[in-house]
């Protein structure tokens, strides 16, 4: 499985990344919306099954990337998941109403992350405590 | 609507024990009163939270602690080598961690700044700012309201 982490966090790309390579994926980063609007563009549909979006990030922030992505029919199969410290309920309403299918606070551990990818399906192999 | 009290050094505290213990794997006691929180050379992250209470978070911390949350919140180990950008991207990305949580805590329409590095000379005074201990080594927080200044 494959999976586009889109951060501004150098760091957080890499948290993200790394408990999506335990648990199997193929990792893909984007630094901003735009940059990774770019990067689902290039794949030429070879997508990603899945993309972990911040919200706030500078050239284009996490809503409005998935406000993009749902415009495109060819790009409906992406699961989003937003990960944020945007925890306040009408920001999760707002993210939800967008078009993402699950929202992630930030700070979060990483049995926390591999539960939301239970839920959505996207659980690519076995994995163990990623604590 | 404007909240003037803001946040307190108890609410930015928990923030700090929440954000550390998930992401750092370390406790975040408070600085001993009777001892000085000095260093020499450090690095000051800050990040703006506006709507309601409008003003700043500051940590300023020694930059070898600097390195330490870096390689913490990396995972990664004693002998490996973290360079300056990921030093700088990962204490502001705690900062920007502790700023979300604070801002939720606020509650009301807010919005979150995106956080800012730079270089400090000298610490502010314990004074001004919460310090807390970071495996024996002082990292302080100030929260700056905008009619004051961060030293």
């Amino acid at each position: 499985m494959r999976a586009l982490i889109v951060d501004d966090s150098r760091a957080m790309r890499k948290i993200v990344g790394r408990i999506l390579v335990d648990a199997g994926y193929e990792v893909l980063e984007a630094g901003d919306g735009q940059e990774a609007l770019d990067v689902l563009n290039s794949l030429d549909g070879d997508l990603p099954d899945l993309a972990c979006v911040d919200w706030n990030m500078p050239v284009m922030d996490g809503l409005t990337f998935i406000t993009e992505v749902r415009k495109q029919t060819e790009w409906r199969a992406i699961t989003l998941m937003m990960v944020t410290t945007e925890s306040e309920q009408d920001r999760i309403v707002r993210a939800l109403a967008a078009g993402a299918h699950e929202y992630l606070i930030k700070p979060f551990t990483g049995d926390a992350l591999v539960e939301k990818l239970d839920l959505l399906g996207l659980t690519a192999t076995t994995v163990g405590d990623l604590a | 609507m404007t909240i003037n009290s803001g946040p307190d050094h108890a609410l930015v505290h928990a923030a700090i024990e929440q954000v550390w213990g998930s992401m750092l794997f370390e406790a975040a006691e408070p600085w001993p009163a009777d001892v000085p929180a000095d260093f020499e050379t450090g690095l000051q992250a800050h990040i703006e939270i506006r709507g309601g209470w409008n003003g700043r978070l500051v940590l300023t911390c020694d930059s070898v602690v600097a390195t330490q949350i870096a390689a913490a919140l990396l995972g990664m180990g004693p002998d490996e080598q973290v360079d300056e950008l990921d030093v700088h991207d990962a204490v502001g990305e705690v900062l920007n961690v502790v700023g979300g949580s604070v801002k939720g805590a606020i509650g009301g329409a807010m919005t979150l700044g995106l956080p800012g590095i730079r270089a400090s000379a000298s610490p502010p005074t314990s004074e001004e700012s919460l310090v807390v201990s970071w495996r024996g080594a002082p990292v302080h927080v100030q929260i700056v309201p905008d009619a004051a200044k961060a030293s």
